[in-house]
This record gives structure tokens, C-alpha cells and sequence, in this order.
């Protein structure tokens, strides 16, 4: 066997191996991320509000409402 | 009950007032499910009505914030939080703040950045929705 041969079988097959082991196990979350926020990255999406369905609710509101602020709290990560 | 909210498709997911859609949302169809399924069961437990903003705060952020739930009505509950300033802010109006006070809501907040600063951004509103519920118990 030349250089190139011995190389070839010692290196380069484990390393197909080893990187056949790794896509098989992360494989899936690199093509796709199920949770795309990471904190310290920008966020690109657009504001979205979300409600829950109208049903659920006691007193569906009707037209544009109105109130004010009283209390909450607040928090930074 | 379980099984009705389980059945529910996130097309059927109630946008608030000013929420804009984008054609690709911040969040997977299996997370809106969890988190359409939180706020529906919270707000059905409490009697209260909860959303959940995501987006960016224009400074200051507590007005902004503050602004948004000037567009809902006296037994809301905002939980407004924004991923890239980092910022989450729970806002409670004359009705919801006598079942709901400071002091429960600022419990819920901590849970919350604990979730957030791990990167679980529907964990930690859904774990925040189920706190806030717990505290203001049922109606």
C-alpha cells in the first residue's frame, strides 16, 4: 500500500464512520430547529398578539375596549 | 375536554388586536398548539382573559407595554415579552390585578426568565399562563 492508500484506510474510512454516527444523530435538529430562539440572537419576526379562542373566555368583548394599567411585573434575561 | 382541545388546529389560533402575521411565525406548528392551549385552558379556568404578545418593545418598553393592554378590557391579562430586547413585561388591569397581584405576578416573571434564558421561549410562556392561573385561581 502507498502513503496515500494507508491514509486513505486509517483516516479517511473512521472519519466516514464517525461523521455517518453524527448526522444520524443530529442529523434531523440541523436541517430543522424546533425552537429557533437563542438568547443573545436578533429576533427578525414581526410582533405577533395572541388570544385565546373566543369561547373560552366569560365576558366576550364586543367592539374596541378600553382600560388602563394597574399592576404587573416586570423582567429581564 | 382534553381531547376536544387536542383536536384543535393552530389555524384556528385568535390573533389580538394589532398582531400582525407574518407568513413564517416566530414559533412551530406543535408550539402554537401548546401555547393556544395554555391560554385557552387558563383564561377558561380564571375567568380572566390572557394574551401573549411577542414582539419588539418601543422604548420605554413598561409604556409600551402598557399601551398594547390599553387595547383589551378590565379582566385581561398581558404577558408582553420581547426575544431580542430580552425584556418581558406582565401587565394586569382593575379587575385582573385584585385576583392577580404584584406579588404573584412578579413569581410568574422569574419562572419566566429562567425558561427564556435557556432559549425556551413557548415553555416559558406556558409555564407563566399555568403559574398566573394557579394564583388567581378559578372564577
Amino acid at each position: 500500500m502507498t502513503v496515500v492508500q494507508t491514509v486513505l484506510v486509517f483516516v479517511g474510512i473512521p472519519a466516514g464512520i464517525i461523521a455517518l454516527l453524527f448526522l444520524a444523530v443530529y442529523g434531523r435538529s440541523l436541517v430543522r430547529q424546533p425552537n429557533r430562539y437563542r438568547p443573545g440572537r436578533p429576533w427578525t419576526f414581526g410582533p405577533s398578539w395572541y388570544v385565546p379562542h373566543p369561547e373560552a373566555v366569560l365576558r366576550p368583548t364586543s367592539g374596541p375596549a378600553t382600560t388602563t394599567a394597574v399592576g404587573g411585573a416586570s423582567g429581564e434575561w | 375536554m382534553s381531547g376536544e382541545l387536542a383536536m384543535r388546529t393552530t389555524a384556528e389560533l385568535q390573533y389580538g388586536p394589532g398582531g400582525q402575521r407574518d407568513a413564517e411565525g416566530p414559533f412551530t406548528p406543535a408550539q402554537l398548539a401548546r401555547l393556544d392551549e395554555a391560554l385557552t385552558l387558563s383564561s377558561r379556568e380564571t375567568g380572566l382573559t390572557f394574551s401573549v404578545y411577542v414582539g419588539e418593545f418601543v422604548a420605554p418598553a413598561r409604556a409600551h407595554a402598557e399601551a398594547l393592554f390599553e387595547q383589551l378590557d378590565d379582566s385581561s391579562v398581558l404577558l408582553a415579552v420581547s426575544p431580542g430586547q430580552r425584556v418581558l413585561h406582565i401587565v394586569t388591569g382593575p379587575e385582573s390585578a385584585q385576583r392577580l397581584p404584584n406579588r404573584a405576578c412578579a413569581l410568574a416573571a422569574l419562572a419566566m426568565r429562567a425558561s427564556f434564558a435557556n432559549g425556551d421561549l413557548v415553555g416559558g410562556l406556558v409555564t407563566g399562563l399555568r403559574m398566573l392561573a394557579d394564583s388567581a385561581g378559578s372564577r
